[in-house]
């Protein structure tokens, strides 16, 4: 992780849904950093905004106001052209019900991203051999999504998001489809790839075995950040961060006087 | 508040979904059409001059009903799961809230009513106005001018519209209801069922789809060559490769593409493989759906094209006279100058026309020396049949004859001395016309008293008298003095009238000539008059005609909706797609352009086996068993047939334009929806 470069900025960012007394805040003026080759993970109760946040940053939600800047660029502009090339080159985007078209085989769900943006799959066999290797799925890349298991599909998706090499991987719960074998397999890879690619990803999750893996924890309530866990990888293992955010969990659950 | 609530479902259903409403109004349309024949003019005519054939045609009518009945379950059906398809949530949303069942279920029911009701408002007229002037049309291709138009509502053909209209609709709810209620709550909330695609087994499919293509060529073989006489078991053969063929054309049609698909994939970028895997995997899971359409169309293509040809082949016998009267002289001038009658007489002249006298004979059936006739016929293909059964009894005489043409504004005959015509009223009839007027052209010549007499080598065969009922196999047209030394009974025959155009155009023909039927009829003259004689020949019009086109346009509706509904319906299962797609970065400009062409694709797949297969029966058709007559010339069948195709194609193109605005919208939807 590179301390010294600031992958994305997030500045005062608000979203509210509804008008006049139906007006819910989800977000409430929330400012973070991200740096280049961490593993961020955001957590959070159910409708504290966590998933508004994520969907903000990938542009599937506009904010109502406050800033986004990606590598110096405020994407909350962007429209058209420039927003499908934001979607396709900048970000990779791993759901957590996986979204791989199931008419296409996985080598072709991988090349999708490159295709949409000019690439041919043939120049792109060897970096999605290469990922394939790298995440174990070598031996389905020619089978469709329903002839595979609820893993590789993930890990697939997952090569999906990296193929364009990405500033960043934004993953909404991608664990949240899959048992605890393969969320596992899945957290490792990831994980790998963070480790070893310095690739930056930010992750939404419930699941605190999964947010084990991270370096970084942002829990948000109410649309507000509310404490931060940071985990240094060299001193601390993952069982040990996985019992600080277990207790972090349980004190939020009993409300910011047991944290602060 | 149930009604209330049915009322705006059912308005929201119709303002949502033209292509739903715009199906239930073609149904009815196509339903009335038919009901109504009875009542066209035309019709209610010939019911007068020929009502045997026209109560046979009428008996007819209820099995053509049930047929569109059946189809147009189809088309109602697709159009009604369509619609069902895109309520699931809501549905789902109603059984979550806590309604029953069987509420929801009587709700939909009563929609479905409602909706009926709305489109009996709208397409009854439509039908009305359709049906008025189809009335109009067909008088006019029956040659009939301008008839005194009545206009026809018919009470029947609206209450058996209604019924049949309004049963189809409560039997595909009914249906669509059944398969909602096995349907778990939760499912309602997904997208509906996707078949997955699965890898097919490339051998299997390539198998398929050779065997297809062979089937295929086997039938268009069997058509083109070998169905000459009609045979029972090669048409049945035709029929069951054909059938077979286009089936296994399109179950195999998915793993070629697939194999296609996986070589060319790593050369294409964009949206080229998401766009080939969508056609495949639709072709793949509607298979059956895309060769009963491609089946559909291929009918389509050649009712409408036999009942065009039907109809310029019976259309194409020209009004050559409009009565032929006989008995005294006298009587029938008296009917002649009657006040009324005679301003709508253009001419009456005697027809000379006898059978040969005895002394002529050379035996039994055979006059005159017709050897030179039968060499000229022995060297045209297919004559055998006309050679063994060559025999000229009758003999007309040139004045007669060169009457009725300069009243058909024809050029006069002008014989030789030595000169002789041949006249026959069956050229018609299969190829006889045709071989008759090969061999004339070859400079023959008929015997009469040990004096060759040049044949002209054109053959006449405008009708001598007005009943068509009464045919001459073969005559011989004779200079006037010749006429009067062969006649056995040299007399006229009987009197020729025709009506003047002014009458026709004023009163149209029908009117003009039942009034002066009304005055021969009162004198107790025998006559026979154009119209009567040419009931039948026009009954075979119509009722050709009509209902082929009627039930190729069906056929063609319904193949359009089902393959334009089966793909929107299976876009809107897979929508979720077209959200991935948008967060992966394609644009929307882009994902509507893939949209575009895979609607394009999957049409032209249907369309291209239709057409070929049409082509292919269009020729069988008019080489086995539908001849062309001998005065509809080759180049005017093609000019209207590329007229039609034209007409056909244009429709298309118009009708792929709606389906994909309707898809490209729905899709653009998506990015809206997403990014509120």
């Amino acid at each position: 992780m590179n301390m010294q470069n600031q992958i994305l900025q997030v500045e005062s960012l608000t979203k509210t849904y509804g008008k006049g007394q139906n007006k819910t805040e989800a977000l409430k003026g929330i400012t973070f950093d991200v740096w280049e080759g961490e593993f961020l993970g955001i957590m959070g109760a159910s409708g504290s905004g966590k998933t508004t946040l994520l969907n903000c940053i990938a542009t599937m939600l506009k904010p109502t106001s406050g800033k986004i800047i990606l590598r110096g660029q405020d994407i909350s502009g962007f429209h058209g052209r420039k927003l499908a090339d934001y979607r396709g080159n900048e970000i990779g985007y791993l759901f957590q019900e996986f979204e791989l078209l199931d008419n296409l085989t996985a080598r072709e769900n991988i090349a999708l991203p490159l295709c949409l943006h000019g690439v041919t799959a043939g120049k792109a066999k060897a970096d999605i051999e290469t990922l394939a290797d790298l995440l174990d799925i070598a031996d389905v890349l020619d089978k469709f999504p329903s002839q595979m298991s609820g893993g590789q599909k993930q890990r697939v998706a997952a090569a999906r998001a990296l193929i364009s090499d990405p500033d960043i991987v934004l993953a909404d719960e991608p664990t949240g489809a899959l048992d605890s074998k393969n969320s596992k397999t899945l957290m490792n890879k990831l994980s790998a790839i963070n480790g070893e690619q310095n690739k930056t990803i930010m992750m939404v999750t419930h699941d605190a075995n999964a947010a084990s893996y991270c370096s970084r924890i942002l829990f948000i309530q109410d649309g507000c950040i509310f404490h931060e866990l940071r985990r240094n990888r060299q001193t601390e293992s993952i069982e040990a961060f996985y019992d600080r955010i277990v207790v972090v969990m349980a004190q939020l659950g009993g409300g910011s006087a047991n944290v602060l | 508040m149930f009604f209330k609530q049915v009322r705006r479902n059912a308005a929201k259903n119709r303002k949502g979904n033209g292509l739903f409403f715009g199906s239930l109004v073609i149904a009815i349309v196509a339903f009335y059409t038919l009901l109504s024949l009875g009542a066209q003019d035309v019709m209610r005519y010939l019911a007068t001059v020929e009502s045997d054939a026209v109560g046979k045609l009428m008996g007819l009518l209820p099995v053509v009903y049930a047929v569109s009945l059946f189809f147009v379950f189809f088309l109602v059906y697709f159009a009604c799961k369509y619609q069902a398809d895109s309520r699931r949530r809501e549905f789902g949303l109603y059984l979550m809230l806590g309604m029953k069942r069987n509420r929801l279920f009587s709700m939909l029911f009563f929609e479905t009513l409602w909706s009926s009701g709305v489109s009996l408002l709208i397409g009854l007229p439509v039908a009305l106005f359709l049906t008025e002037g189809i009335s109009l049309t067909t008088a006019k291709m029956a040659g009939l001018g301008i008839i005194g138009h009545h206009f026809s509502l018919s009470y029947d053909a609206i209450l058996w519209t209604v019924c049949g209209f309004v049963l189809v609709q409560l039997l595909s709810m009914l249906i669509i209801c059944m398969r909602l209620g096995k349907t778990e709550t939760a499912e309602f909330f997904g997208s509906g069922d996707v078949k997955r695609q699965a890898s097919i087994s490339g051998a299997k499919s390539t198998a398929c789809f050779v065997a297809g293509v062979g089937l295929l060529l086997t039938a268009y073989y069997l058509g083109m060559f070998r169905l000459g006489a009609l045979q029972m078991e090669v048409m049945l053969a035709l029929i069951v490769c054909g059938i077979l063929g286009t089936f296994l054309l399109y179950r195999g049609l998915g793993g070629f593409l697939g194999l296609y698909i996986r070589r060319k994939s790593p050369d294409t970028a964009g949206l080229w493989n998401f766009t080939a895997r969508q056609v495949q995997e639709n072709v793949i899971s509607q298979h059956k759906s895309l060769a009963v359409s491609s089946l559909l169309l291929l009918m389509a293509l050649a009712c409408i094209s036999y009942g065009i040809s039907m109809g310029i082949g019976r259309s194409a016998s020209s009004r050559s006279l409009d009565f032929s009267v006989f008995g005294a002289e006298e009587q029938i001038d008296a009917v002649l100058e009657k006040d009324g009658v005679r301003q709508m007489v253009k001419d009456s002249y005697p027809l000379y026309l006898s059978v040969v006298g005895d002394g002529y004979f050379r035996d039994e059936e055979k006059a005159f020396d017709t050897a030179k006739l039968e060499e000229a016929l022995r060297t045209v293909e297919g004559s055998e049949n006309i050679i063994e059964n060559l025999h000229i009894e009758y003999v007309i005489a040139e004045s007669s004859y060169n009457r009725i043409l300069k009243n058909m504004g024809k050029e006069e005959l002008k014989l030789a001395d030595d000169e002789t015509a041949i006249y026959t009223s069956i050229a018609n009839d299969g190829d006889f016309g045709t071989i008759l007027t090969k061999a004339i052209r070859q400079k023959t010549s008929v015997g009469i008293d040990d004096v060759q007499y040049r044949v002209r080598p054109a053959l006449c065969m405008d009708n001598v008298v007005a009943d068509r009922a009464i045919t001459l196999y073969m005559a011989l047209i004779v200079p006037d003095e010749l006429f009067a030394r062969l006649a056995r009974e040299p007399g006229a025959y009987c009197r020729n009238v025709n009506l003047s155009d002014e009458a026709v155009d004023e009163m149209g023909l029908m009117q003009a000539v039942q009034k002066v039927d009304a005055q021969l009829a009162a004198a107790g003259i025998e006559y026979d008059s154009y119209l009567s004689g040419i009931g039948r020949n026009l009954f075979y019009t119509v009722a050709a005609s009509y209902l082929t086109i009627y039930l190729g346009i069906l056929f063609w509706l319904i193949a359009n909706t089902v393959i334009g509904l089966k793909y929107l319906i299976s876009q809107r299962q897979t929508k979720h797609r077209y959200e991935t797609l948008t967060m992966l970065g394609a644009d929307m400009p882009s994902i509507c352009r893939s949209v575009r062409k895979q609607i394009g694709i999957y049409f032209v797949l249907v369309l291209a086996s239709a057409l070929v297969s049409s082509f292919a029966a269009i020729f069988t058709m008019f080489t086995s068993f539908t001849k062309l007559p001998v005065g509809v010339s080759v180049s005017t069948v093609i000019i209207l047939s590329a007229a039609a195709l034209f007409v056909f194609c244009a429709v298309e193109v118009l009708y792929i334009g709606i389906v994909k605005r309707a898809a490209s919208r729905e899709v653009s939807q998506i990015e809206i929806t997403r990014r509120r």
